[in-house]
């Protein structure tokens, strides 16, 4: 794997990270070309590169709610080929349900990426390779991991925005348990909550830091998720190249503290930034796209500007 | 088109040279694939290309099961885990494996999930959690060592433990069963059906999937009195007409007919859902469609024989 920014860096030393935060309301507009637009300013260095798309895909819910919309995996993977990107694959591991494909024809991915068979790879199955984990902020230490993703030259990151009941809110960090494959670990791979969903999503990110994330926030979940909450119109793509610094943006516009998020406050200290002075914004402001989330009564101590 | 000699064809095809199945052509072996494609190709008719493949595989699963009696889910991974009870059940079905059965089944039975203990039940009832209602004295069986009892895992032990004959099925065999069959009703959604495992979170219902609740009822057969398994019943005809994976629909169609329930016949449906993706060449979707082919043939074929008799 070769990555835009390193890994593992003390914040102190990382360079700015960027954001940007792409106004859309509704998934049948051209979210290609807004994509594009926006993309474009970060000059990813893309061109030739076996690009992999992990959006987020759980469950066979043709409501929208649940999964990252397949509206934003095809821009997505039209985007980073018009970029220059030598191919695009789009993996998932399901974290509960072991027929990825009924997901994926419940929500109809074909219908924007055209044949699955060469451009998606279910991970749950995929040749694996034991991988040393970077950190040990878990007792894992090791994990099998998909030989599609260790292949990988860019990652990345497209999950859902979404309130979590475990950890408060699920974005492109938490997005990344989906490379754990099921055929060693299960459904659901409970051996990560067991070792602690916080050190868990760190030890995951160390070893394989996505080096993009695009955060579907058009609609996203509120309350009770990332599975039985309810819909949440946000009306935002969020994107950037520091998954730390797009899943602390993504919180602001949540209404969450993020320094209040246990696996993002770690986060925020080697793997990217969390302090908004670190984070240079591209398009809106989070201000003018705030939109507050309901959150479980678990995880009213989240809520910016709530002290209690 | 898919039938039943295309996909007999299709596992036959795509056995490794090793003997074993990878998740799909091509991939390295794994025992779950190795174990379902021979639980798929031990049945009626059995022509000679099915005996020398299951052959084959049973000499691939007994190399690759551990000293201690599991399997891990490939050759070389360190854990045995909840394959175990595939490949016991396959081993056993094809025959000629005893003590591989023997040592399988007795790992399987002394093989606890990690809630339920003692110190657990205590940090439970002082940290009482608001997120899943759940009783963990009832212990099922777990994906992988170290970690909690889940629906399918508990649901494939019980169904090989129902296939054990008396001779194997020990005192330790029957107390796991049942205690796995209970936890399996605790497990429940509200109104019927399963998920993995969680039927409630935070006092809302869990909304139910199909393969858990179609592997739940496989186990839970010989409780079809119960209302519970009634309701879960109604759910899966419900939603049978909804499924969109060859695998989902494969199991369901297995589970109502199990029942004695009226299904549509299976092919024309797995046709439609091969047709986009092919299955994706899928290992473990082929030879579950392959064993539904198969008992559904099987079925006709004694309606046919009892008709004319």
């Amino acid at each position: 794997m070769s990555f835009a920014q390193p890994n593992l860096m003390p914040s102190f030393r990382r360079p700015p990270s960027r954001v940007a935060i792409v106004r859309s309301s509704r998934y049948d507009l051209d979210l290609g070309a807004l994509m594009l637009q926006a993309l474009q300013e970060f000059n990813l260095p893309v061109k030739g590169m076996k690009v992999l798309l992990k959006p987020n895909f759980v469950e066979p819910d043709p409501e929208g709610v649940i999964n990252t919309h397949p509206a934003v995996v095809g821009a997505a993977r039209e985007t980073f080929l018009r970029l220059g990107a030598a191919s695009v694959l789009v993996a998932e591991g399901p974290g509960h349900e072991r027929d990825t494909e009924a997901i994926l024809e419940t929500i109809r991915l074909r219908d924007f990426l055209g044949p699955l068979a060469k451009v998606f790879v279910d991970l749950n199955l995929d040749e694996v390779r034991a991988t040393d984990l970077r950190t040990r902020a878990s007792k894992l230490k090791q994990l099998y991991l998909p030989r599609t993703v260790l292949e990988a030259d860019f990652i990345v990151s497209l999950p859902k925005l979404k309130s979590h009941h475990w950890v408060g809110a699920t974005l492109s960090l938490k997005n990344m348990f989906g490379i754990v494959p099921g055929c060693c670990y299960g459904w659901p791979k409970n051996v990560l909550h067991w070792a602690g969903i916080t050190p868990s999503i760190l030890d995951i990110n160390s070893t394989v830091r996505p080096d993009f994330a695009i955060v579907d926030g058009i609609i996203g979940m509120e309350g009770n998720g990332p599975i039985q909450g309810s819909p949440k119109a946000s009306g935002v793509l969020i994107m950037g190249d520091d998954p730390v610094a797009v899943d602390a943006t993504c919180a602001r516009v949540m209404g969450l503290e993020p320094a209040r998020i246990d696996y993002l406050a770690k986060a925020g200290v080697l793997l990217g930034h969390l302090d908004p002075e670190k984070i240079r914004h591209l398009g809106e402001s989070e201000a003018s796209v705030k939109t507050s989330f309901a959150v479980l009564p678990e995880f009213k101590k989240l809520v910016a500007g709530n002290d209690k | 088109m898919i039938d039943l000699a295309g996909c007999r064809d299709f596992l036959i095809t795509n056995q490794n040279a090793d003997g074993g199945w990878g998740f799909h052509p091509d991939s390295p072996c794994a025992v779950e694939p190795t174990a379902w494609a021979v639980l798929a190709l031990v049945s009626r008719p059995f022509g000679p290309l099915q005996v020398e493949a299951c052959a084959r595989a049973s000499n691939w699963l007994l190399r690759a099961q551990r000293s201690d009696g599991s399997w891990p889910p490939f050759p070389g991974h360190p854990l045995g885990c909840w394959v175990t009870s595939v490949a016991s059940g396959a081993l056993l079905l094809q025959g000629g494996a005893e003590s591989a059965v023997e040592r399988g089944l007795r790992w399987v039975v002394n093989s606890w999930p990690a809630e339920g203990t003692l110190w657990w039940r205590l940090r439970q009832a002082v940290f009482p959690s608001r997120l899943a209602r759940q009783d963990s004295a009832l212990r099922g069986w777990n994906w992988t060592p170290g970690t909690a009892s889940w629906v399918e895992p508990t649901a494939q032990t019980l169904i090989f433990i129902g296939t054990l004959p008396p001779t194997l099925l020990s005192a330790q065999a029957v107390k796991r069963r049942n205690l796995g069959e209970h936890m399996l009703l605790d497990r429940m959604c509200p109104d019927g059906g399963w998920n993995s495992g969680n039927p409630l979170i935070y006092g809302v219902a869990g909304v139910p999937r199909i393969g858990p609740t179609a592997w739940a009822l496989l186990a839970l057969r010989a409780h079809s009195h119960r209302p519970e398994i009634q309701a879960s019943l109604a759910w899966l005809e419900r939603a049978y007409g909804t499924i969109r994976g060859g695998a989902s629909l494969a199991v369901a169609h297995r589970c109502l007919a199990a029942f004695g329930l009226r299904v549509p016949p299976l092919a024309p449906a797995l046709e439609k859902l091969y047709a986009p993706n092919s299955f994706f060449q899928n290992v473990l979707t082929m030879a579950w469609v392959t064993l539904a082919l198969s008992e559904e043939a099987a079925r006709l074929a004694q309606c046919e024989g009892s008709a004319s008799a």
